[in-house]
């Protein structure tokens, strides 16, 4: 399989797109912060009427969030980073490479059309590509690099 | 004497623990690019999500590749006899119910040489979890046909194709009653990591059948529903109360039919409403499940609550003993009939056969185990062969923004702010690496939570023994990281853990970019 070749050709949709949650604007940053918590994720994808209008992210908790509690009981609207660039579920993986690499930001959102959110592009979609084309040379290691078999296992 | 217990729930303050804490010291010795260390890897990223102390988790295993599992893991472990680690582990959970006991086997020491003593603790709903490496053969004798192997397969032990049809391992455990049945896949890392969970957490026997690659023997055994072009077109994503949906394209579904279960597609005008919704608690969907090979049913095909063999059992000791009192083993041995066996021993002098020795020539496989050596590093063309060959060095790793443990959390903010970045190296005074601090300890353990970020220091809330790599780390070993453990940084640091650099996920996208 030719790497380069893959990634210009393969549906952006075809890759791991789920590092995401969605909340609607009136939601609380604590319930927000709650929430990312409890699914394990850094990036909630901000909705009014079903539509996108902006990404809350650990680097705006940085920002904006950590150090003000008075934005706590705020609705995300205030802190959120409003009309996010987005790729639309036709893009090729490469497109995206390229568009994340160019805003230098580490979500971008996909969207339909219509304006349906269907999933959000990480560094970590591309991470997974990766290890899911190649998974005996990434998936298949040992725990420690310094310490490998030298030798064929068995009898 | 031990009463009966459950598992508990770690106290209000649970551990926390990170991958490197389930890391043992021992080298692993799997052929390279052996589908065991995926599961490894997976396991290590599950275990510190349970919040149990690593002393209150046994790993058994018997005999086979799979069975060295136990050495490379840092908690209690038994290497133990030939298919019998389901009868170790027995014992084990019934002396000491409040352990999370992990049995480790394969096709051949599970289903053949140990099938009975696994038939057995799956009937009795022992409280461990069974995780069998299912390869199609057996690796470690070096490549004959296992209990799993497909009719026709052309062994060592059968050149000219086996005659024999293999068990389904799924089928087996429903048949004998195992209370959690579940099928995942070494290389789809996420969806294994869910499996292992929820086997972790079900209480009574947990079975797990796990398509493993051999590399050596039998590579590409389980091709169509591992190799990620074609593995969502064959295989079917079991989720508890979701239509059976699958395909690529999200095409295909599966129906009720008249005697039993159907693919169709939804084009020819089926609709989801028809689809057969996955049902954990029924048995006769799993077993229906268990025969079906397309799609290939992936994830918890049957988990239901029923009481456990060491419940019931010390239920009945507990009732014993609050009649009869405490036991007495003494008495019970005179109570009937004895008798002395007569000494047969004189006249015997002993003799042993002496062991019989042979040293194996240590040049034998050099050759051969080049060749695997290479295999795990070329990957192919172009753009690949060049990701493959590439050191951490290659890639340019950033110099790291550090912070000293005692620092205020206050100012590790404020630095990552400046510097606009997600992590900070953390060291000790002495410049050592102590740990590492990131945008997700901040979102996890800081915001919305702490108010005085002055009053906290950096060691309160940093992530301690964090992964590390070395500058001539292939950039595989960072992947490796990232894509197992979901890490987006990985310190670089010397031979005397002095921080030099950091790697981020970016850095890959980056250098992925730069060559579309």
């Amino acid at each position: 399989m030719k790497l380069l070749d893959t990634l210009q050709h393969e549906p952006i949709t075809s890759l791991d797109l789920s590092h995401y949650i969605t909340v609607s604007a009136d939601t609380t940053v604590r319930d927000v912060l709650q929430t990312l918590r409890q699914s394990k994720r850094n990036c909630a994808l901000v909705l009014r009427d079903g539509q996108l209008v902006g990404i809350f992210t650990d680097r705006d908790i940085l920002r904006r969030v950590v150090e003000h509690p008075e934005t706590w009981d705020q609705p995300i609207a205030t802190v959120m980073t409003p009309n996010p660039r987005t790729l639309t579920e036709n893009a090729t993986a490469a497109d995206a490479l390229s568009l994340m690499n160019q805003l230098h930001v580490r979500n971008v959102p996909v969207v339909r059309a219509n304006g349906e959110v269907v999933g959000n592009f990480t560094p970590y979609a591309i991470v997974r590509f990766l290890a899911d084309s190649f998974p005996i040379t990434i998936y298949n290691r040992p725990p420690d690099p310094k310490r490998v078999a030298r030798r064929q296992y068995g009898g | 004497m031990t009463t009966v217990k459950t598992l508990e729930t770690p106290t209000a303050e649970p551990v926390r623990l990170s991958r490197k804490d389930f890391v043992s010291d021992q080298t692993v010795r799997w052929c390279p690019g052996c589908g065991d260390y995926a599961i490894l890897a997976q396991m290590q990223k599950v275990l510190p999500e349970l919040g149990i102390p690593r002393e209150k988790i046994v790993f058994i295993s018997g005999i086979g590749c799979s069975s060295r599992f136990p050495y490379y893991m840092e908690t209690y472990g038994v290497h133990s006899i030939h298919g019998r680690a389901p009868t170790l582990a027995t014992g084990l959970t019934l002396v000491n119910p409040d352990l999370s006991v992990w049995v480790i086997t394969g096709d051949g020491d599970g289903l053949s040489i140990g099938g009975n003593h696994l038939l057995h603790a799956c009937r009795r709903n022992v409280n461990i979890r069974i995780v069998l490496f299912n390869n199609r053969i057996y690796g470690l004798t070096k490549g004959q046909y296992s209990p799993t192997s497909p009719k026709g397969l052309k062994t060592k032990s059968s050149p000219m194709g086996t005659v024999e049809h293999p068990l389904n391992p799924i089928s087996v455990a429903l048949a004998a009653e195992a209370t959690f049945v579940a099928r995942t896949v070494d290389v789809i890392g996420p969806h294994m990591g869910d499996v292992l969970l929820a086997a972790a957490q079900h209480r009574g026997v947990a079975f797990v059948e796990i398509f493993q690659n051999c590399v050596i023997f039998n590579d590409g055994a389980w091709e169509p529903y591992s190799e990620r072009q074609i593995r969502d077109d064959n295989n079917l994503y079991l989720e508890h109360g979701k239509p059976m949906i699958f395909g690529k394209n999200h095409d295909r579904g599966i129906i009720m039919g008249k005697t039993g279960l159907e693919v169709v597609h939804l084009a020819d005008g089926y609709r989801v409403e028809d689809l057969v919704v996955h049902d954990v608690t029924s048995l006769s969907l799993a077993w229906m499940l268990s025969r079906l090979e397309y799609p290939m049913p992936l994830g918890v095909i049957y988990a239901v609550e029923k009481p456990t063999f060491d419940e019931g059992l010390w239920a009945q000791v507990n009732e014993a003993k609050a009649q009869r009192g405490e036991g007495d083993l003494n008495r019970l041995f005179q109570a009937s009939d004895t008798w002395t066996v007569a000494d047969r021993r004189n006249g015997h002098d002993g003799h042993h056969e002496a062991h019989i020795r042979g040293e194996i020539d240590a040049n034998l496989d050099e050759a051969y185990v080049d060749e695997l050596m290479q295999l795990a590093t070329t990957i192919g063309e172009a753009l690949e062969e060049r990701l493959a060959g590439m050191t951490l060095a290659d890639l340019g790793p950033r110099a790291p923004i550090m912070v000293e443990t005692s620092a205020r959390l206050d100012h590790a903010v404020a630095l990552m702010r400046e510097h606009n970045i997600g992590c900070l190296l953390v060291t000790n005074a002495d410049r050592h690496l102590a740990g590492i601090i990131t945008e997700g300890d901040i979102l996890s353990r800081v915001a919305g939570q702490v108010t005085d970020l002055h009053a906290a220091t950096v060691a309160e809330y940093m992530t301690r023994h964090p992964s590390v790599l070395t500058i001539d780390a292939p950039v595989v070993e960072a992947l490796h990281l990232m894509s197992t453990h979901g890490f987006r940084h990985v310190p670089i640091v010397d031979e005397h853990n002095l921080p030099v650099g950091i790697i981020s996920v970016r850095d890959v996208v980056d250098f992925l970019a730069a060559n579309v």
